[in-house]
């Protein structure tokens, strides 16, 4: 089918349900619309998911345009296999919450890390502030 | 100047009568300035006015701020603390806080979520329509300006039927403002690199032409039968007239539709019809952008050098037969008949700087155009369609959005996609890929040869290799303009500086080498040579204070220094056995060496002083050019030559006459010996040497017979010689020796002896010898004239 292999076209990915993995972390599942040869992406009826542990929750977007670079990767969805997973779908307001409470989590480790290493007298930049300069 | 509540306001009509008004007012007052500054000042803000009229929108749509859970906000803009309000709303642009988030809070507002149906198009995520109708109410006018419109817009659209060819033309540009700028380019409805939309129709084109603020959408091409769900691309249109081999259902009698744009890309150019055709047109089929520029700029470069190719490669049939062998292309094919014949010809040519697609691209794409078709065709019931297939056209079919992308922008993206497979060199841009392919396909190569199975087809990427073309660079000359204008870009950069290369040939460098170095050797040796020769000046000196002892040790080195000298004039170079052709010597030394030279024949030895002269005689003729610097060397040489014995000076008598050693019969006319003559110094040194030989005769009479018939047979030549060339033809010696009419009467019978006199007249001491011989003589007759 593909005509064209080891090549990587959308084309045939259009109006199909797909998970797109963005470079900042956030996951979108959406129904790719539109491409380009940037592969800059329309999604419709977009909703943004965000996993916490073994839950996930669902917030509904709408339409996306994402710039193609801001694109790790993307696949699509199985609509008759998408909900069988062993992930617990929860409310908005509560895998807000454990995403709080886990990035908490993760600075405090962070911190003390810092702190630990800091003792030692080494230093290890963060890799986010790197990305600044 | 003038409050107004609402736009309705504005007296628009009205303005000159207010005008009029306030002037017959009062003229005294300046009203200007009392508006400004005096009491008619009014503070109104235009912030404030525009504040107003964004709270007259606001009051519309219904809103209730959920953040402070009441109207209160509500109110606060209609009170009019504007600054504030501005400040918040353009913070709640910046969204921190999730619950802030107008998409979290309406979906909080969903609950309890429902469960997700397999497979299913409703859930209530997903079906936004009853979402925003059930929570319209509590949201916040603010946030509205943040969600989209569309999203509004959503549940009030009707879910519209399975329309799959749904006429997406329908969509509106935005309504731009435009103003035709004279001189600017033509100003394009869409902006440049949007996916193609549709053909344009030619009755359109006139209002790109002139645009105007209001967008005037394109009539509808002529819808084609509903089994084709899709646009028609051009390239499919292009097809039609030999779709007929493939069982195209099309009616062969509808025409190929082509846009202008088409047309004249396939005429090339040459019908250039005012009015149907112009670059604007290229804004309507901005998918092309590739080709339709490529097409624009022969026109507009004349100067452009080399073919101008039809640059239709997306319009070539390739459902036909491999092409067939092409005939060179023809720039102005006679009408649009013949141009798909035209067109097919071209295939196997194409730009290979990429900007066109490969032929294997292209057919590779329709085909794939081909099985879309087919597929929408056979949308229910084919065998082969697994249920997935079945159950995701089923989803199409539902999809109410589908299809929002036509065709022929999915065309357009993979036409790019596959124009980046061409490269000039696969295995320097592809390096890995294409080893693992060839693998591949040697390890299928072998399992077919043994399993001798049905034959798989491989689908393999095809990354065609591109010629590259040398690109010499012509500068793109414009039209109408007034000397050289420069167009600089990445691929042709400007010349910093007008510098043009004088390359000389090989040859050319070489003689200049050459001859640059033997001035240089020369003019070396000369140094060399003078400063021996200072040496050796000096050895006098030290001789004389130096002691007993160690002048046979000075007289040593004066003597090798002055071999060196000579050896240095012979043209000898330090470790040379032979020494170096004589016109060295002579050309340069000679010439070089006016005042240094003489002194230093004074030092030499006998035998190299012979030497010298030998070969400077030698050489006479080439120095009868050099003939000022020669009477200067006279001196020396006669010194030189009066010390010399009768061989040499037979010898150099000889050489002089260019008479070969051995008698010979002599020539009747020796024109070596005639230039001699006329030379200057070749005469004055003939006459030195015959006078030193006429001395040598007179007081060694016990010389050899075999000399004397030598010395003889050059007298007669040298006499004979002198009889023979007219008077004026000699020339004037510098000096002659006193001896020479004995010379000459010994030999020479005294008719002879008086034509000799005469030409050698000149020389008044001569003249005297010779009538005071002749009176001698016995000679009867007058005063001699």
């Amino acid at each position: 089918m593909n005509y064209m292999p080891g090549t990587a076209s959308l084309i045939e990915d259009i109006d199909k349900k797909h998970l797109v993995l963005l470079r900042d972390g956030r996951t979108l599942i959406g129904f790719l619309r539109s491409i380009d040869q940037f592969a800059n992406l329309v999604l419709h009826q977009t909703v943004e998911r965000i996993h916490v542990g073994k839950k996930y929750g669902d917030i509904p977007r709408g339409i996306f345009v994402v710039r193609g670079e801001n694109v790790v990767l993307l696949g699509e969805i199985d609509l008759e296999k998408e909900n069988d997973t062993p992930l617990q779908q929860v409310s908005i307001e509560e895998i807000l919450e454990e995403q709080r409470v886990e990035q908490q989590t993760k600075l405090e480790a962070e911190k003390l890390k810092v702190q630990a290493l800091k003792d030692r007298g080494l230093s290890i930049p963060r890799a986010d502030t790197l990305d600044e300069y | 100047m003038f409050r107004y509540e609402s736009l309705e306001d504005c007296p628009l009509d009205e303005d000159e009568d207010a005008f009029q008004g306030l002037g017959e007012e009062d003229e005294e007052i300046d009203q200007f300035n009392d508006d400004t500054f005096g009491s008619g000042a009014v503070d109104d803000d235009w912030q404030e006015a525009h504040e107003r009229l964004a709270e007259l929108e606001e009051k519309l749509p219904v809103a209730v701020n959920e953040h402070t859970g009441n109207g209160e906000r509500d109110e606060m803009d209609l009170l009019g603390d504007h600054e504030e309000n501005l400040a918040e709303r353009l913070s709640k642009m910046v969204i921190e806080n999730e619950l802030e988030d107008p998409a979290i809070m309406r979906a909080v507002q969903t609950r309890p979520v429902l469960q997700p149906q397999p497979g299913s198009l409703n859930s209530s995520i997903w079906d936004g329509s009853e979402v925003l109708r059930r929570i319209r109410g509590p949201l916040l006018a603010q946030e509205m300006p943040t969600v989209s419109v569309l999203e509004y817009a959503l549940p009030q659209r009707p879910p519209q039927g399975p329309e799959d060819d749904r006429d997406l033309s329908e969509r509106a540009l935005p309504r731009r403002s435009t103003s035709p700028i004279i001189g600017s380019p033509p100003v394009r409805a869409v902006p440049i690199g949007t996916p193609p939309k549709q053909m344009a129709v030619p009755s359109f084109n006139q209002q790109i032409l002139c645009p105007k603020p209001v967008h005037v959408r394109p009539p509808m091409p002529p819808r084609y039968p509903a089994p084709y769900g899709e646009r028609m691309s051009p390239n499919q249109i292009c097809s039609v007239p030999n779709s007929s081999l493939l069982g195209h259902p099309f009616p062969p009698s509808v025409p190929p539709v082509l846009s202008p744009l088409q047309r004249a890309q396939l005429l090339g150019g040459a019908q250039l019809q005012p009015g149907r055709m112009s670059p604007s047109q290229f804004a309507r089929v901005p998918g092309f952008v590739g080709s339709p520029l490529a097409a624009m700029n022969p026109k507009l470069l004349q100067g452009r050098v080399g073919q101008m190719l039809p640059p239709a490669p997306g319009f070539r049939a390739f459902f036909s037969a491999p092409p067939s062998a092409t005939p060179p292309p023809q720039q102005h094919p006679p009408g649009p008949g013949p141009h798909l014949q035209n067109l097919r010809s071209q295939a196997p040519m194409f730009r290979p700087d990429t900007t066109h697609l490969h032929p294997q691209h292209r057919r590779l794409l329709h085909q794939r155009q081909q099985q879309n078709r087919n597929q929408h065709r056979n949308l229910n019931g084919a065998g082969d369609r697994g249920s997935h297939r079945s159950s995701h056209q089923d989803h199409l079919r539902k999809d109410p959005y589908a299809n929002l992308m036509l065709q022929r922008e999915k065309d357009w993206v993979s036409k790019i996609q596959m124009m980046q497979l061409q490269s000039t060199d696969p295995y320097l841009d592809d390096f890995y890929y294409q080893n693992y392919f060839e693998k591949l396909e040697k390890l299928s190569a072998a399992e077919e040869m043994q399993g001798d199975g049905p034959k798989k087809e491989r689908t393999k990427l095809i990354t065609p290799q591109v010629a590259k073309l040398e690109h010499a660079y012509k500068p793109v000359q414009f039209e109408g303009s007034l000397g050289k204008l420069t167009v600089s870009s990445v691929n042709n950069p400007r010349k910093m500086i007008d510098a043009v290369v004088t390359s000389r040939s090989e040859d050319d460098e070489t003689k200049e080498k050459q001859v640059r170095d033997k001035r240089r050797k020369t003019l070396v040796i000369i140094e060399k040579t003078y400063s021996l020769l200072l040496d050796v000046e000096d050895y006098e000196r030290r001789y004389l204070l130096s002691l007993e002892e160690e002048r046979p040790a000075l007289m040593d080195e004066r003597k090798h220094k002055i071999c060196s000298m000579y050896d240095n004039l012979r043209g000898k170079l330090p470790g040379q056995e032979r020494p170096s052709d004589g016109p060295f010597v002579s050309d340069h030394v000679y010439p070089k060496r006016e005042e240094n030279g003489l002194p230093v024949f004074s030092f030499l030895s006998t035998e190299q002083a012979a030497d010298i002269p030998s070969r400077t005689t030698a050489q006479t003729t080439s120095l009868l050019l050099i003939k000022k610097v020669l009477p200067c060397l006279l001196s020396p040489f006669s010194l030189l030559l009066y010390h010399l014995p009768s061989m040499t000076v037979t010898s150099l008598l000889q050489q002089l006459m260019n008479l070969p050693q051995s008698a010979a019969a002599p020539a009747p006319s020796n024109p070596h010996l005639t230039a001699v003559l006329q030379n200057k110094f070749g005469l004055s040194l003939l006459l030195i040497l015959l006078s030193r030989g006429e001395d040598l005769q007179s007081s060694d009479s016990a010389t050899e017979s075999t000399q004397n018939n030598q010395w003889t047979e050059v007298m007669f030549m040298a006499t004979r010689e002198l009889l023979r060339i007219p008077q004026a033809a000699l020339a004037k010696p510098i000096s002659i020796p006193t001896n020479l009419v004995s010379l000459f009467s010994r030999y020479v019978d005294r008719q002879k002896l008086n034509l000799l006199e005469t030409k050698l007249q000149r020389v008044p001491y001569l003249t005297k010898v010779g009538t005071l011989e002749v009176y001698d003589c016995g000679w009867g007759g007058g005063d001699k004239t």
